[in-house]
């Protein structure tokens, strides 16, 4: 039986339309298709990055009003915790790269 | 019209986009462009066949290099202008489907030749299958007719009809061996083909 | 700065930190090289409409519903509860061994949404619209479908609201297999005709 870490229904799926997902923007599939490489690498359990899932969404949800909501966001925000807890991405390390990609020169362009 | 939008059998373009590295997931925009249509067109904006002419009415430049979304928006634009301080009337019935006074003129099986048509208005007779002969591979029911309810000059229901042209009838001694290409036509784009 | 400005920016914060995260990824060895895109390219050609796919499906494993299919594609399709925009009269054009179907629109993008969602982006190409009706044989090939010159072609241009679906070949080696597993098989490219429809075996569905 294959591999089905993905929710299908409830607060926890990610979007879909007629079965097929739905992305709000190029990044979005591409943080989806990392978190999926990472997992079939076995970096780690699909419970534990949707425990974190979890977490993400249910801090959205106490503070509505503080975000837009965006199902991909918390995807990342979770990303982040797990990789980070699993010593692997320290937000350090994150925050430096991120800077270093934005000093692009303007044109390049952001995926 | 000879539009830009008119592509079947055009050459030039290169490979199809397929496998692309770059992911063409749905963007959740499409559907938002998708309800914002369905609402204009309710509203009475536009019919869906005023929507597609508005389209097809865009400069070729703009037409190929705006993308789906600039192109729907370019589209609306132009409506919006050429309707401004005008009434605005909903969609008197939904769909497409309308029941037409009489029989099918063609049956299947029957010969056919496709007029040679060059409307500057709206038409959905293809470019590449005007003037050409064909035979009725299937007998559609009747719908609004799109060329007169682009320029709201009304519904005017007709049969529609899958016309069946081999490939070498449509692109001469170099099309592949072995093709069928099936366009739905209506019933005033044909006449008899007699021999 | 405008509600759009401002989503623009906060979108393009996220693409930064997303593609950071993937660069750091993929040089700490993480993440095999090519496996996103291989991933991505599973997501988009392999999980497709539900909707066609229930069709496809339960017209491979019920011999009379596949009869009710190709005599009325619309009332079989709302049997199963699609109907809507796009989709108010439907034809579904069966494969054979000698016969295989294709859809385009080559004025538009007009597509069957009822049953497949929207449509990709290739189909909406100028590329596919305009040559798919001059050289189907070549362009199925580059898309990755040899057709031998035996098999007949059939494009179906919808240039009026007829909307059409293709009905695949039933993979071998699915004897015996009830719908819900067939469901998987019947993809959104050899719904539209620019595949054969995917075989078991072909790697694990999500």
């Amino acid at each position: 039986m294959p591999d089905r870490p993905l929710d299908t229904t409830g607060p926890v799926a990610p979007p879909r339309r007629n079965g097929e997902l739905v992305f709000g923007a190029p990044w979005e599939s591409r943080l989806f298709g990392l978190t999926m490489a990472l997992h079939r690498a076995g970096v780690f359990r699909w419970d534990e990055f949707r425990e974190h899932l979890i977490a993400a969404i249910g801090e959205w949800e106490r503070e509505p009003g503080a975000s837009a909501w965006r199902y991909y966001e918390r995807w990342q925000v979770a990303l982040e915790r797990l990789l980070a807890a699993k010593k692997l991405c320290s937000p350090v390390d994150l925050d430096g790269r991120t800077r270093a990609l934005a000093a692009r020169p303007a044109g390049h362009d952001h995926r | 019209m000879d539009g830009i939008h008119d592509l079947g059998g055009m050459q030039g373009f290169g490979p199809v986009p397929w496998s692309a590295s770059e992911p063409s997931f749905h963007a959740s925009w499409e559907g938002r462009v998708f309800a914002l249509a369905s609402l204009a067109i309710a509203a009475g904006v536009a019919n869906p066949d005023a929507f597609r002419h508005a389209i097809e009415r865009l400069d070729p430049v703009t037409y190929l290099t705006a993308g789906y979304y600039g192109r729907w928006l370019a589209a609306t634009e132009l409506l919006m202008k050429e309707r401004a301080g005008k009434t605005l009337s909903p969609l008197a019935s939904p769909g497409t489907l309308r029941a037409v006074d009489g029989a099918p003129r063609f049956a299947l099986g029957d010969r056919v030749r496709t007029r040679r048509l060059h409307p500057s208005g709206h038409t959905r007779l293809p470019r590449y299958a005007r003037g050409l002969r064909g035979t009725i591979a299937l007998v559609h029911p009747s719908f609004v007719f799109p060329d007169t309810n682009a320029h709201e000059r009304g519904e005017n229901p007709e049969h529609v009809y899958a016309v069946r042209f081999a490939a070498r009838e449509l692109w001469g001694e170099g099309a592949e061996e072995g093709v069928q290409v099936y366009v739905d036509c209506f019933e005033g784009y044909l006449e008899p083909d007699v021999p | 700065m405008s509600p759009h400005d401002h989503d623009h920016d906060h979108d393009a914060a996220f693409a930064l930190r997303t593609e950071a995260l993937e660069a750091l990824m993929t040089e700490r060895g993480l993440v095999p090289p090519g496996a996103i895109e291989a991933i991505v390219r599973h997501y988009e050609q392999d999980v497709g409409p539900l909707n066609g796919a229930r069709v496809v499906a339960r017209a491979w494993a019920d011999p009379a519903y596949r009869a009710r299919l190709l005599a009325d594609a619309t009332g079989a399709i709302a049997e199963l509860g699609f109907s809507g925009p796009q989709g108010e009269h439907m034809v579904a054009v069966e494969n054979g061994p000698r016969v295989h179907n294709v859809v385009v629109c080559t004025l538009c993008s007009c597509y069957p949404w009822p049953v497949l969602g929207l449509p990709p982006s290739w189909y909406k190409d100028p590329a596919y619209r305009s040559r798919i009706v001059r050289e189907p044989r070549r362009v199925l090939a580059e898309m990755g479908l040899a057709l031998p010159e035996d098999v007949e072609i059939r494009v179906w241009d919808s240039s009026a609201e007829i909307r059409y679906l293709v009905l695949p070949e039933r993979p071998a080696g699915t004897e015996g297999w009830d719908e819900a597993r067939l469901v998987p098989l019947a993809t959104r490219d050899a719904m539209i005709g620019v595949a054969r429809a995917a075989s078991p075996g072909d790697g694990d569905r999500a």
